[in-house]
């Protein structure tokens, strides 16, 4: 049968964003896959370097409407390192807590996602319905339900609410059953395990090489977490564990990619209760934040997608020199075509759904 | 391996100059561009750098400048007794006038599209590169946004 293109996107509902992607198929059977961005790009890193190092908190909200606060933690911790900030111990518990409440938040978002690409409509609405949960969470100490801009460079924006530990408490624990729940709905689903097993299967060394990291590598059963390998703030001293799966030796399909992820929500809601446990007490923001700095520097952190990366040059003005964002989902897509290239069209959206596109932070 | 061992490697190559610690588990080198190629295939066969996190370019008037974030995520380079995980910061500085250097896609598939991203945004050319497009702006576009010498214009087309 002659091979043909047929282009998705970029108004698809498996594309999650506004991106193209054009696959090769002789009948049912991908045989080539050329993925295209560029739909949202925003130009953030040149706007970058016409505001001043503060304001720039604004854009990093933005790279991701999922996941806000990790990408603004990301950036503020790199510019600390570039100014040589030191943040006091409560504003670190409290950035600690805020990213996980934010992990929970993306993770549950995605999940409400993938389950209508898989056309299970229900499950958006069981996850939705969980997220809205620590959306209400985030919002009582920031102010807003996505973009929060609470982490400040130094510190936080202010201290955590009255009642806050025991609200979070109530919905965390509320939030376990919901899990268990899920195990029934989906875990346990012959429909579901049908449509995700041996589906978009890469191994470990190939995920390594073609740039893919976070979840999806964890999901090769490699146990790699930068939360502990390149630790920042307080994931040192709190008692948690970096959960991995594997669908067979060194390799995952969508399957094992989801199962990660719903171990990780297990794994942040301990990590939030540790936290709590252990929060001294004591001011929220440095007392010294400097306006100007030079040199440079970088940071990584564990995204809710994987290693986020921001590097940072200074020329002793106010404003960055240069600003780089590496995002994870970058280096992903640009990976599809190994990963898609086998399976039938109808796996498509099970397998580019697995691996949690954002397209804002992707398009930066 | 250990993290020292590699410092001492690092040292003996040619074309690496500049070696300093950034962090504990961060090294920064400077390289030189002709020997760019031997020395990633080295890093990644030899010393398990098995992902390239990031390359940036940097338009440093009047040259360029790459930045190569490499990170080994398989814990293969021991950082001491820590479970950190070793990096490598490279620096490659490069003409303005031939703003070129070897590819390391075909190293690490995973450097593809910041390579592309490279050349879209900063002009930067990859000798051997697969597939050298635009990858962010649209095809057509004409300059490259994010060198300090480009000036922005209003254009007004006819629909």
């Amino acid at each position: 049968m002659a091979e043909m293109w047929i282009s998705m996107g970029p108004q698809h509902p498996m594309t999650h964003g506004l991106w193209t992607l054009k696959v090769k198929v002789d009948g049912e059977t991908i045989t080539d896959a050329d993925p295209e961005l560029g739909y949202l790009h925003r130009s953030v890193e040149k706007m970058g370097e016409r505001r001043k190092y503060f304001m720039n908190t604004t854009l990093t909200d933005r790279l991701c409407y999922a996941s806000s606060t990790t990408w603004t933690h990301n950036y503020v911790l790199s510019v600390e390192e570039l100014m040589n900030v030191e943040v006091p111990t409560r504003a670190q518990y409290i950035r600690t807590i805020m990213l996980e409440i934010q992990r929970l938040a993306s993770h549950l978002m995605w999940a409400g996602a993938y389950m209508p690409d898989l056309g299970h409509i229900t499950g958006a609405l069981y996850f939705w319905r969980d997220r809205e949960l620590f959306l209400n969470l985030l919002e009582l100490p920031s102010g807003s339900r996505l973009l929060y801009n609470y982490i400040r460079i130094g510190g936080v924006k202010r201290d955590l609410p009255d009642g806050f530990e025991q609200k979070t408490e109530r919905i965390l624990s509320l939030f376990e059953q919901r899990l268990d729940e899920y195990a029934d709905l989906f875990e346990n689903s012959k429909i579901f395990r049908m449509r995700t097993e041996d589906v978009g299967k890469f191994t470990a060394s190939q995920a390594m090489n073609m740039g893919i990291t976070g979840p999806n590598l964890r999901g090769c059963g490699v146990k790699h977490d930068l939360r502990v390998e390149d630790t920042y703030e307080i994931y040192e001293e709190v008692d948690w564990n970096v959960s991995t799966r594997e669908a067979g030796p060194g390799y995952s399909d969508c399957f094992s990619r989801y199962m990660v992820r719903i171990d990780e929500m297990r794994e942040s809601v301990k990590i939030i209760r540790d936290c709590f446990k252990k929060m001294p007490k004591g001011p929220t923001m440095s007392s010294r934040v400097p306006v100007r700095a030079s040199g440079e520097a970088f940071r990584r952190t564990e995204d809710s997608r994987g290693e986020a990366l921001m590097y940072l040059v200074g020329d002793g003005s106010d404003r960055p020199y240069r600003w780089k964002i590496k995002s994870p989902m970058f280096t992903t897509i640009s990976a599809c075509p190994h990963y898609l290239k086998g399976y039938k069209v109808a796996d498509i959206p099970a397998i580019m759904g697995s691996i949690d596109i954002c397209i804002g932070e992707t398009d930066k | 391996m250990n993290f020292k061992e590699l410092q001492k490697q690092l040292k003996a190559m040619e074309g690496v100059s500049k070696l300093s610690l950034v962090r504990d588990n961060v090294i920064k080198i400077d390289l030189e561009r002709s020997t760019s190629k031997d020395f990633f295939i080295k890093m990644k066969e030899e010393c398990y750098f098995e992902h390239c996190s990031l390359i940036t370019a940097i338009d440093n008037q009047p040259n360029f400048e790459l930045v190569y974030h490499l990170s080994c995520l398989s814990g293969e380079l021991k950082v001491g007794d820590t479970k950190m995980a070793a990096m490598l910061e490279v620096h490659v500085n490069l003409e303005r006038d031939s703003p070129s250097i070897d590819s390391v896609s075909d190293l690490w598939f995973g450097a593809n599209w910041h390579e592309r991203e490279a050349f879209d945004l900063m002009g930067i050319y990859f000798i051997g590169h697969p597939d050298l497009r635009r990858v962010l702006l649209p095809e057509g576009f004409a300059g490259h946004p994010l060198r300090k010498d480009y000036v922005y214009e209003i254009h007004e087309e006819e629909w």
